[in-house]
């Protein structure tokens, strides 16, 4: 009997792990040989920006996924990012790379004394502060125009001034999808190391984690400002990329909510959620801006979606695509909630929790407490 | 050194802004005292009121203040209706974050409506009084930016009364501070809980009835305002409705004397200064505010 | 600082906390301390190796929930804290664990001032705790929750898997010992209550500490798991796990307390042994509101 949930579960996994491993080299597959099959320049440049907003939207998943604080100001951080290589390479005088690695660690160094203000307290004053991030950012830089060039907007030189425009588009494909794949990697190890368990426990209760002996204020800085460096060098491979930077575009509020959506669609929990939602949400932004081109209606799509996945789908697309996978692989065996429940109604009588009527006479004799599971489980 | 008239003008309408910052802010209090729900759309049902005020004018030809007979009303039944069919449904767990994001989504949805309803055009209302002011000391007040105040402070006088010697106040009271005690004495926390809502949205009403007789309103203003008044609720510490006022009446103070030497762009950073600062050093904010610590 | 004070608690386990791996900076390792006589309320005043507030005061708005208590409570034993609701007896839980900041007055721990330090300070300097209602993390199944708790230690090793051999199978002997072994994959919210109380205790152990509070282990638990919970803290308590309990129900709290100390608005008035209390006038004053 103690085994019952162990047995039935293993199986499950193997199926759903050479689904998923096929899922993932598909679409890895899919997303390396895009620039050969790509019709036209625009439609790579396109595929440029939705790489960009994978990951942003993974970079944004160290925060918001682990700890289930929900940041609006991303979008600003890579703003930041990009004006930092821009102002790097044009006023310092910096090869572009060097600029980018400066920039992204400036970030990082900049998350932290923002962190330490929006996490000191929890709750909503994270979300706040990641606010009032991208409104004083916008107004710094669009103020500040004899350094920053305000309004008028930054052109950032390009990198290979050499390269065709078709190509340039390629090679920063290539480097968005590489910076992707470092940015899912760290994910990953994170999610499975004792310091990511640390940070799902703050997102479970972080009274409990921090009663633990978890220290949640550190756990959630450092996440924070490993989630500021990749969203600050995406946002940086983004300048160099685009090469022009306007205030009203880098600190955008819109493009916080457009992170927050896709994470969100996609699933929060998942490795893959922000991706997915990223490839869903920035196809179709990139598909309505050709067809109507930017009208406010935009807006308007972009907070009836968000509050939608709010109130209908707070766990994403990806656990719910799961749980039918499931449904298909294994027909006969309900999923592994549910035979617990089951199970628990087996062992289980009497209110108001009648769980373990037959046990507890056997199960804790004085001084042999262990005594019991040993002889169970032989 | 500025003269002494330009500073006392200053003062003048940094308290005329600070009393219509302490309404807004207090329905924001509002929001939180009842749900620990930070209402970011607050500030867009602002714009909207001041667009239905405009609107009022410029296509009725009724004077703006009359499209509060419309709009309080209808405000306060849509924060009933906000509170009870969206936020009350939302998971406990989650509540917080989630209902930022909810309210969010909101306000993004409302101004892209505006955007769409009535195009990005900066609007103003031309009112006969509207260039009028008064002399005082020296000083030149125009006449809207006391009549802006003397709305916010009815309205607030208004709400201190409906809080302080109704029973729905009673009741509104004993639920922000101990839901369950209130339930087992017998009020429909859930349904006070809407009207609450209802009430704070009312303010909003109000306020972007007072704000529209003397702003250009656009549909993305609401940034413009949601930062300040988040400012304004963390330093008076959460909760606290005095507390907010206060912070309100010295921020707006401190913007407007900021805004001699450093112009209006620069002077608006002292709210993020003072959120930032207010977050990092004394999270509870500097007015009480019991419920700060878990905000 | 990170001393693991007990062993690896599985099956192989026999009684006592053995020495293993102490860290820096843990006094005295977690052999179980010689139990004072089980004798009179003594003056609360005897040195180090014991958890001790003195004048801990915590007001909200107008109401004083903790009046300037003074309480020690020794070593080795197994503490209970009783008084009628409202009492304050919570809310000295969270002083002392730095849940929530007393307006004044100090806790110390084996001698060191821990008034001022952080919660999970405080846990790592060896004071678990477990709350009123019951708290796990719902959305992980029984063996995260109870991993999630594993002390690291050392900076880097925070980077390791969370499912390292050693911790699994410490994870899994708490599991075990619990009894909820057989629930390890299972989420915490789709356990009953008395399984989510047993492994909550599981996470409260497996993060080692040598002092255990414990807020009402019996609030509604069936009398079989009662007793089972009350067998539980006699075993963890011989092995040299200090405990402090708060309850309610009296026939526990007499059943498997050395000492008892009674609450009433927010101030130790009494304290002794079971027996002695039982029989306390002021007790019965206080609970029956003469």
């Amino acid at each position: 009997m103690p085994s019952a949930s162990e047995l039935p579960a293993a199986p499950r996994h193997r199926l759903g792990g050479l689904f998923r491993a096929v899922a993932i080299l598909a679409v890895a597959a899919a997303v390396l040989s895009f620039p050969s099959w790509a019709p036209n320049p625009y439609i790579l440049s396109a595929g440029v920006v939705v790489l960009n907003y994978a990951v942003l939207s993974t970079s944004w998943n160290f925060v918001g996924g682990f700890t289930g604080y929900i940041s609006l100001g991303h979008g600003a951080l890579a703003g930041l990012g990009g004006y930092a290589t821009g102002l790097l390479v044009v006023r310092a005088g910096l090869p572009s790379f060097v600029a980018l690695a400066a920039a992204t660690l400036l970030v990082a160094a900049f998350a932290v004394p923002v962190g330490y203000a929006a996490l000191r307290v929890r709750g909503a004053s994270f979300v706040i502060v990641s606010i009032a991030l991208v409104l004083i950012l916008l107004l710094v830089f669009q103020s500040w125009a004899s350094f920053t060039g305000g309004s008028r907007g930054l052109v950032v030189p390009r990198p290979f001034p050499g390269l065709l425009r078709p190509e340039h588009h390629r090679v920063f494909f290539y480097l968005f999808a590489a910076l992707l794949a470092v940015a899912l990697l760290v994910w990953w190890l994170v999610d499975r190391s004792r310091f990511g368990l640390g940070l799902k426990a703050i997102r479970e209760d972080e009274d409990k984690a921090e009663s633990l002996g978890t220290p949640t204020f550190g756990y959630k800085l450092v996440v924070f400002v490993v989630s500021a460096g990749f969203t600050g060098l995406a946002g940086g491979l983004y300048a160099l990329w685009f090469g022009d930077l306007d205030p009203v575009f880098q600190f955008s509020i819109l493009t916080g909510s457009y992170l927050v959506l896709m994470a969100l669609l996609g699933g929060v929990r998942q490795l893959f959620g922000p991706l997915v939602g990223a490839l869903v949400v920035g196809i179709g932004l990139e598909y309505f801006k050709v067809e109507f081109g930017n009208t406010p209606l935009h807006l308007a799509a972009t907070g009836l979606l968000l509050a939608l996945v709010v109130m209908f789908m707070p766990d994403g697309v990806l656990p719910a695509l799961g749980a039918l996978v499931d449904r298909f692989l294994r027909p006969a065996q309900s999923s592994i909630r549910e035979v617990t429940a089951a199970e628990l109604r087996d062992r289980g009588s009497g209110p108001p929790e009648g769980d373990r009527p037959a046990d507890p006479p056997a199960s804790v004799p004085v001084g042999a407490p262990d005594g019991r599971s040993a002889e169970e489980r032989s | 050194m500025p003269s002494g008239a330009l500073l006392f003008q200053s003062v003048i309408l940094g308290l005329l802004l600070g009393g219509l910052y302490a309404l807004l802010a207090a329905g924001l209090t509002l929001y939180f005292g009842i749900m620990r729900v930070v209402m970011i759309a607050h500030s867009a049902f602002l714009i909207l009121a001041a667009y239905l005020a405009w609107w009022s004018h410029a296509r009725l030809g009724v004077d703006p203040l009359l499209s509060m007979v419309v709009t309080v009303p209808l405000f306060f039944g849509l924060g009933v209706l906000l509170q009870r069919l969206l936020l009350a449904r939302l998971r406990p767990v989650t509540l917080t974050m989630m209902s930022v994001l909810l309210t969010f989504a909101i306000a993004v949805l409302i101004e892209g409506l505006l955007g769409y309803a009535f195009s990005g055009t900066q609007r103003r209302i031309q009112l006969g009084y509207g260039s009028a002011s008064l002399g005082l000391f020296g000083a030149r007040i125009a006449v809207v930016k006391l009549i802006a105040f003397g709305l916010a402070a009815v309205a607030l006088l208004t709400l201190y009364l409906l809080l302080k010697r109704t029973r729905f106040g009673w009741a509104l009271r004993a639920t922000i501070q101990h839901p369950d005690a209130a339930r087992l004495i017998g009020i429909d926390t859930d349904r006070i809980a809407g009207f609450g809502f209802g009430v704070g949205l009312a303010t909003a009403a109000v306020g972007g009835t007072a704000l529209a007789l003397d702003t250009t309103i656009y549909p993305s203003l609401h940034w413009h305002w949601i930062g300040p008044l988040m400012a304004i609720i963390v330093v008076g510490g959460l909760g606290s409705v005095p507390g907010a006022a206060v912070a309100a009446m010295l921020l707006g103070l401190v913007q407007s004397l900021l805004q001699i030497p450093l112009g209006t762009t620069w002077a608006q950073t002292v709210f993020y200064l003072a959120l930032f600062a207010t977050l990092a050093f004394r999270p509870q904010g500097f007015f009480g505010g019991r419920l700060a610590q878990r905000f | 600082m990170t001393g693991q004070p007990s062993g690896p608690p599985g099956p192989a386990t026999s009684g006592t906390g053995s020495p293993a791996t102490t860290g820096a900076g843990s006094p005295a390792t977690t052999g179980p301390t010689s139990p004072v006589a089980g004798g009179t309320g003594s003056p609360p005043t005897s040195g180090t190796g014991s958890l001790a507030t003195s004048g801990l005061t915590k007001a909200f708005g107008g109401v004083t929930a903790l009046d300037a208590a003074t309480v020690e409570f020794r070593h080795g034993q197994v503490n209970a804290l009783i008084g009628p609701n409202g009492s304050g007896k919570t809310t000295f839980f969270n002083c002392v664990t730095g849940m929530i900041r007393p307006d004044s007055g100090r806790t110390s721990y084996r001698g060191a001032d821990i008034t001022r330090r952080s919660p999970h300070a405080i846990a790592r300097a060896g004071i678990g705790r477990t709350f009123q209602l019951c708290r796990v993390f719902p959305r992980m199944s029984a063996l995260d929750n109870v991993l999630a708790a594993a002390r690291p230690d050392g900076f880097w090793s925070q980077l390791r898997g969370a499912r390292r051999r050693v911790e699994l199978d410490r994870a899994r002997g708490w599991l075990t010992r619990l009894g909820i072994e057989h629930l390890a994959d299972v989420e915490a919210r789709n356990m009953s209550w008395g399984q989510q109380k047993l492994l909550e205790l599981a996470g409260v152990l497996m993060s080692g500490p040598e002092t255990v509070l414990l807020d009402e282990p019996a609030g509604g638990v069936n009398p079989a798991l009662l007793d089972r919970i009350g067998a539980l803290v006699r075993e963890l308590n011989a092995e040299g796990r200090t405990f402090v309990i708060v309850e309610h129900n009296m026939d526990l709290v007499m059943s498997i307390s050395d000492h008892v100390v009674v609450f009433d608005r927010g101030r130790p008035i009494a304290e002794g042994p079971p027996a002695v209390i039982r029989s306390d006038e002021r007790v019965l004053g206080a609970y029956l509101g003469v």
